[in-house]
């Protein structure tokens, strides 16, 4: 049985999936080939695809989703005959669910956002932990002006954000602070159907926030306008900025790379119209259609979301790990994880809001991402102008998926 | 173009001798030696381009099968108003990196030509971006591109006084910092052509303008650049085809952004496909650039010849 995974190939992460599937085989008795992919791993499915040929399983983002079922290529899952499908968080069901309401996925791993901060900037520069915007618009000034690396030089960022649109990075980014500021970017309008929302004054005055940090105040790392999250670790990394707004993925090899006692987690503040509120995110395990090994591929469902199949995926506080937070509610992650940075992202996954289960979200967040790149690289541009035309560039989007 | 080839006077052969199969046996074994690189073209090459114009009519969806669409993703895409400005870039970015790569690929020629020993490491030293990966060349140009003060590039004009640039990160300069990336690697190429076209130019030409006391502008400008002519349309031929489907350099530095100012046609196509997923309209996009490459080299050809007669 074929399992793929989105992600580096020989990467830590890469080896906790090898760990995962020979468990499950010792477990099942079932053979299997974990292929680990990164870059451009939609178009190798499609080639996959075009051959008729899928993989029998693969392990890829909850926002894949609509674009998978609309291409055909998932298996429904029915989830009261799903092992264990009982004790997964229900957030983490609607990460699986389609836009027909039918689960086309077993739920894996969850995630939500955080602020990973130089603790020992923040320090340095004598400032609390940001409880509103504008305390987090401050400690991001103090890192951009009062050198907290100390090294006589103006080289540092208050933000590192990766506002590119590669993935639609910068919709991606944006969208902890729309959420935390109670906006969003399209909302239900009952049976199926779909409204755009992006420009409601509290979605504009998060884009508005994040286009003062890169127009007015200038705290966002240079460059940041056209880098994906690839370069954008690396500028954490290197001390070029001190914010960074992400995923508890790299808490493990920012801890490793930068050093243990630099780094603290911090909740997203909630913004000052809404919230609180960050990005939910996470894995899926899907299972693809034409698969000869139905029955295995039920099995290796039902074992990755088991309390067995979720702690391998955990990896403690290793890095690599490739479930980020547990989605069965039996574990316990902090009896797994001893490091308490990671129930920062727990605690926000309570309010973590998914993309919701339109029939294709990719569209969505890639013209979405173009236009917030737009206002954010160009600090002449109207944020509200801009917001409204990308409201009807998502309502055609919509109506084109026949979701409006 | 006539042949100055005369077809070889036909053997009489007399009855009975020399069976069929030799009059064949010649071409059979060049095709036999073809064979194997068509073979090759046709399964790479031109079975896609065929199933891409063919696909390029349908809403594809690679598993659930395709959908009969027409003429609609052409539509989609023409009307596309990031398709038009994509179309601009490819263009701006296209003559500029050809025009640059010529002129200094030019200057280059004329300076190293010559027999001296030591030139073959300087043309080495100098050949090098050609034969290095792009993706590799615009990962290190990304890092010299670094926008701050401490970027490598903003210290080197910072020697000559010149403010930082933002370079990448600005939607005014990103399409010119991809070009200047792009003159750079593409200039030694030109140079090597260059150099080529210079070793046929008639020696005698020169010393007869020494002799009647030209100076050195008029031998480039009467002898040199005359000879070298069938060299620049060479190299204007292949910088148009070049220019038009960049891709890994703009999809490495700023994929298309900040803001779309450096989106070119095959960043915008690989977006629609891969990112957007809609392979029907992206296959229409790259049935437009095939046209629109067609057109543009057979417009060089057809000057060329204009200018041959």
């Amino acid at each position: 049985m074929e399992i793929w995974i989105r992600q580096a190939p020989d990467s830590d992460s890469a080896k906790t999936a090898k760990k995962l599937a020979d468990a499950f085989t010792k477990a099942s008795g079932v053979q299997t080939k974990v292929v680990a992919l990164f870059d451009d791993f939609e178009t190798k499915l499609n080639q996959q695809a075009a051959q008729k040929d899928l993989p029998d399983i693969v392990i890829n983002d909850t926002a894949q989703l609509g674009n998978m079922v609309s291409q055909g290529w998932l298996q429904p899952v029915d989830k009261a005959a799903l092992k264990g499908g009982d004790q997964l968080a229900e957030t983490a069901w609607k990460a699986a669910t389609g836009s027909d309401g039918k689960f086309y996925a077993a739920p894996f791993s969850a995630q939500s956002f955080a602020l990973i901060v130089r603790k020992d900037w923040r320090e340095k520069v004598g400032m609390e932990p940001p409880q509103t915007w504008e305390d987090l618009a401050k400690l991001a000034v103090a890192f951009t002006e009062k050198d907290p690396d100390g090294n006589g030089q103006k080289d540092t960022a208050g933000f590192t954000a990766p506002a590119g649109t590669k993935r639609g990075y910068a919709s991606w980014y944006a969208s902890s602070l729309i959420y935390a500021n109670g906006g969003d970017f399209i909302k239900s309008a009952g049976a199926g159907k779909y409204a755009a929302t992006v420009n409601d004054p509290k979605t504009v005055e998060a884009v508005q926030y994040l286009q003062d940090q890169f127009c007015k105040t200038k705290t966002v790392n240079p460059g940041a306008v056209s880098n994906d999250t690839t370069v954008t670790h690396e500028v954490f990394e290197k001390g070029q900025g001190g914010i960074y707004l992400v995923g508890p993925y790299v808490l493990a090899r920012f801890v490793k790379s930068v050093g243990t006692d630099k780094i603290e987690v911090l909740p997203v503040p909630k913004g000052p119209s809404g919230g609180p509120g960050t990005l939910g995110e996470g894995e899926n395990v899907y299972l693809m259609a034409g698969s000869q090994n139905q029955d295995a591929q039920k099995k290796f469902a039902e074992f990755a979301i088991s309390p067995e199949g979720q702690k391998i995926g955990m990896n403690k506080d290793a890095n690599g790990a490739i479930v980020r937070l547990p989605v069965n509610t039996t574990v316990d992650m902090s009896a797994e994880r001893q490091d308490p940075r990671w129930k920062v992202f727990q605690d926000s996954y309570a309010h973590a809001v998914y993309a919701p289960p339109v029939p294709n979200w990719a569209p969505i967040r890639q013209t979405s991402a173009d236009t917030i790149n737009a206002v954010w690289a160009d600090c002449t541009a109207d944020v509200k102008t801009a917001m409204d035309e990308l409201n009807t560039k998502l309502t055609q989007e919509l109506q084109s998926q026949k979701a409006s | 173009m006539t042949s100055t080839l005369a077809p070889a006077p036909r053997r009489t052969r007399s009855p009975g001798h020399a069976p069929k199969s030799v009059r064949w046996r010649g071409p059979l074994i060049a095709w036999l030696f073809l064979a194997p690189a068509l073979l090759l073209f046709l399964y790479f090459k031109f079975i896609p381009m065929f199933v891409g114009l063919w696909k390029s009519l349908f809403k594809v969806q690679t598993f659930l099968g395709d959908e009969w669409v027409g003429f609609q993703n052409y539509e989609t895409i023409i009307t596309d108003s990031e398709f038009g400005a994509a179309i601009w870039h490819s263009v701006v970015l296209a003559l500029g990196t050809t025009i640059g790569s010529i002129v200094l690929g030019l200057v280059l020629a004329l300076l190293i030509e010559g027999p001296a020993r030591y030139l073959w490491f300087v043309r080495t030293a100098a050949f090098l971006p050609v034969v290095t990966t792009m993706a590799a060349v615009a990962e290190v140009w990304r890092i010299m591109f670094h926008p701050a003060d401490n970027g490598l590039l903003n210290i080197v004009i910072g020697w000559v006084g010149v403010d930082p640039q933002p370079w990448l990160a600005s939607e005014d300069t990103s399409l010119w910092s991809i070009m200047l990336m792009s003159i750079w690697r593409g200039t030694p190429y030109d140079m090597m052509i260059f150099l080529a076209g210079l070793v046929g130019v008639d020696r005698t030409l020169y010393e007869a303008a020494a002799v009647d006391g030209a100076s050195t502008w008029r031998r480039l400008r009467h002898i040199t650049l005359p000879a070298l002519r069938p060299v620049f349309w060479i190299l204007f031929t292949l910088a148009a085809i070049r220019g038009l489907r960049v891709f890994v350099e703009v999809y490495v530095l700023t994929n298309g952004g900040p803001n779309g100012s450096s989106e070119v046609l095959m960043t915008l196509i690989y977006k629609l496909g891969f990112q957007k997923n809609e392979l029907g309209v992206a296959s229409a996009g790259g049935i437009v650039l095939f046209l629109a490459t067609l057109v543009l080299t057979v417009i060089v050809q057809v000057l060329r010849k204009r200018q041959a007669t």
